[in-house]
């Protein structure tokens, strides 16, 4: 039988060192940014019961999700996702606290990856949650935090922003069926523009047919707002379009023309968005490196009606992307600055000197040689400076 | 700075077909045609560049953002779906997906439950789910017509061209699963991040298709 005691399971690894100090960096680089906006951090279990994410809305595939069973045999999950657990948490333990909540959270989630595609199963998330407001400043707020976030790992960055209601107001206009609408929905998340004309084509002309049809085409700087509006397909349409101008043009403000684009047919994988959607992208990796949105259905099916927004960062991404810089941290620490002897009888003296010259704040490193000589050169050949000796005759002085 | 934009391109006919494409929309594709072994290559001013690759590494070169761009075969993204954009559905390479039986059966008739070979078990095991049919798939690399002679199974899902090679073994197409054609896929982040470079392209190639069907 094999034995698979010295690999990890596909889609997890090993960080080591560099790796290490470099997420360490972007989580703290995070935490601070996050708690300088007043925002709180919570923890939530790993395992949760599976009917957690087993919404009406079904973002989440039951064949993507690590399941076991706990002692009473329920069916559990490893958390696949961070916000639907923070809404749990608002729906209950928070339900009486003052609104709006300001929550941050920094914890892995876990997916099953198609095999062999050199995908993570394990992925840290950092994100905020702001809960209560529908207001477009409780938007912006979200925006404008995902913008520094951003710009601190890249000035060259990219974000993007979206509306999940667009799509929904198309297609409650649309003459089609649920089945039809479905493959309408992959079709313009994978921007398949032959099979969406094919689809389209077989569904009676309509002004909602016609926007569909450009929607996935409509996505880039503030000159697709012109263009969208001629596809309006009534007030609804028109009101959610110059909403998302409005705030396009606020961030354009403050985070400049070239860093903000829009994608009008913008969707994400999980389905509880209702509003403000957004993306940010870094050059040098594939997919994106932020994601959030405004979800306001969420909280109400934990039976708390309440509106929320947030946004969550692909901690392992950013590392990714960032390891491969020039400036990127090296994987060794720098040597100590001394090295610590201790003659035998006196380890307890040594480990008291150690302790005096840390709180001064040196590295000190004890040196586990059985002589002296040993120990300098030991001390020589890993670049420490200072060697000091602890032995009876220092010590009696 | 920035690197070109690359595309990978499917080895073998649909590449044959590609560099035709561009170089009737008036790149230089001439290190291409002379590529010897090597697999990365300039085309054109340098500003774009090729890669070669099988089918499937296309898709996984797109999908991680290494390329840009790719061309390769609806077959093959039927069968290894993933995240990216298709952007267009270039014409050539057309063929189809069907399901082929030995001449005059009848394939849905009795209770059996059937047994289907195919180098496409995913899609085959689509086909049939859509049909609410419960079917045995067994995944075969090679000739794949020889499974139903052999009789291992009772049908096939493969790829049709002419239909000449399922003649020339007593079998007979029974049913179509679905066209197939080569396609412009696109990576979604590259899509945003070098949105002029890749819509200049696709316009271009759209272009060249208008054109082509007016002539």
């Amino acid at each position: 039988m094999n034995k698979y005691d010295r690999i990890t399971p596909e889609g997890t690894r090993d960080s080591l060192f560099a790796e290490c100090t470099l997420r360490r960096d972007i989580e703290s680089r995070l935490h601070a940014l996050f708690s300088a906006r007043g925002y709180s951090e919570i923890i939530t279990p790993t395992l949760e019961f599976y009917d957690v994410f087993n919404r009406k809305a079904q973002p989440f595939p039951q064949e993507q999700m690590y399941k076991l069973t706990d002692a009473k045999g329920r069916l559990l999950v490893l958390r696949p996702d961070n916000t639907v657990p923070i809404a749990r948490v608002c729906a209950t333990r928070l339900r009486e606290s003052t609104l709006p909540l300001r929550l941050y959270y920094n914890q892995s989630i876990h997916v099953i990856s198609p095999s062999l595609k050199g995908r993570d199963d394990e992925i840290t998330q950092a994100g905020i949650e702001l809960i209560g407001s529908d207001s477009r400043m409780a938007d912006l707020e979200v925006i404008a935090a995902a913008v520094d976030a951003l710009r601190s790992f890249d000035p060259n960055y990219q974000l993007e922003l979206g509306n999940a209601a667009l799509f929904r107001v198309l297609m409650q206009q649309l003459p089609a069926s649920e089945t039809a609408k479905e493959q309408l929905r992959d079709c313009i998340e994978s921007k398949n523009f032959p099979a969406l004309g094919d689809l389209l084509d077989t569904l009676p002309d309509s002004p909602a047919a016609k926007a569909l049809r450009i929607l996935p085409r409509l996505f880039g700087g503030e000159e697709v707002f012109a263009k969208a509006a001629k596809y309006s397909t009534g007030d609804a349409f028109t009101a959610i379009l110059n909403d998302l101008h409005a705030l396009w043009k606020s961030v354009a403000e403050f985070a400049g023309k070239d860093r903000v684009s829009v994608d009008l047919s913008m969707m994400h994988r999980t389905d509880y968005y209702t509003g403000m959607i957004l993306r940010g992208y870094l050059s040098g990796y594939g997919e994106e490196i932020l994601s959030g949105g405004r979800y306001d259905n969420l909280l109400a099916e934990f039976g708390y009606d309440v509106p929320a927004t947030g946004f969550a960062v692909n901690v392992d991404a950013v590392t990714k992307v960032l390891s491969k810089r020039q400036d990127a941290p090296s994987g060794t620490l720098p040597p100590s600055n001394v090295l610590i002897w201790a003659a035998e009888g006196c380890e307890a003296a040594a480990v008291e000197a150690a302790t005096n010259m840390r709180a001064k704040g040196l590295v000190v490193e004890h040196s586990l040689s059985a002589t002296l000589a040993e120990a300098r050169a030991y001390a020589e050949a890993h670049g420490i400076d200072t060697v000091l000796p602890i032995e009876k005759t220092t010590e009696g002085a | 700075m920035t690197r070109p934009l690359r595309i990978a391109l499917t080895k073998g006919r649909l590449e044959k077909d590609t560099v035709g494409m561009l170089e009737q929309l008036g790149y230089d594709c001439t290190q291409v045609r002379e590529k010897g072994r090597r697999l990365i290559l300039p085309i054109g001013d340098g500003s774009i560049e090729c890669v070669l690759a099988k089918a499937n590494d296309v898709i996984t070169y797109v999908e991680h953002g290494v390329c840009d761009l790719g061309v390769v075969g609806k077959d093959t993204i039927l069968e290894m779906q993933g995240k990216f954009y298709e952007l267009l559905d270039l014409g050539f390479g057309r063929c189809k997906f069907a399901l082929a039986v030995k001449k005059g059966t009848d394939f849905y008739s009795g209770y059996g439950v059937k047994t289907i070979a195919s180098k496409y078990p995913n899609v085959t095991r689509r086909f049939f789910e859509a049909k609410g049919m419960d079917v045995d798939i067994v995944k075969i690399e090679g000739s794949v017509e020889l499974a139903p002679l052999l009789e291992l199974s009772d049908g096939i899902v493969d790829i049709v061209e002419t239909g000449t090679t399922l003649k020339e073994n007593g079998l007979e197409v029974y049913e179509d699963v679905c066209p197939i054609s080569a396609r412009l896929i696109a990576n979604s982040v590259s899509m945003k991040l070098r949105q002029s470079e890749i819509e200049t392209l696709v316009t271009k190639i759209e272009r060249y298709f208008e054109n082509k069907e007016e002539t």
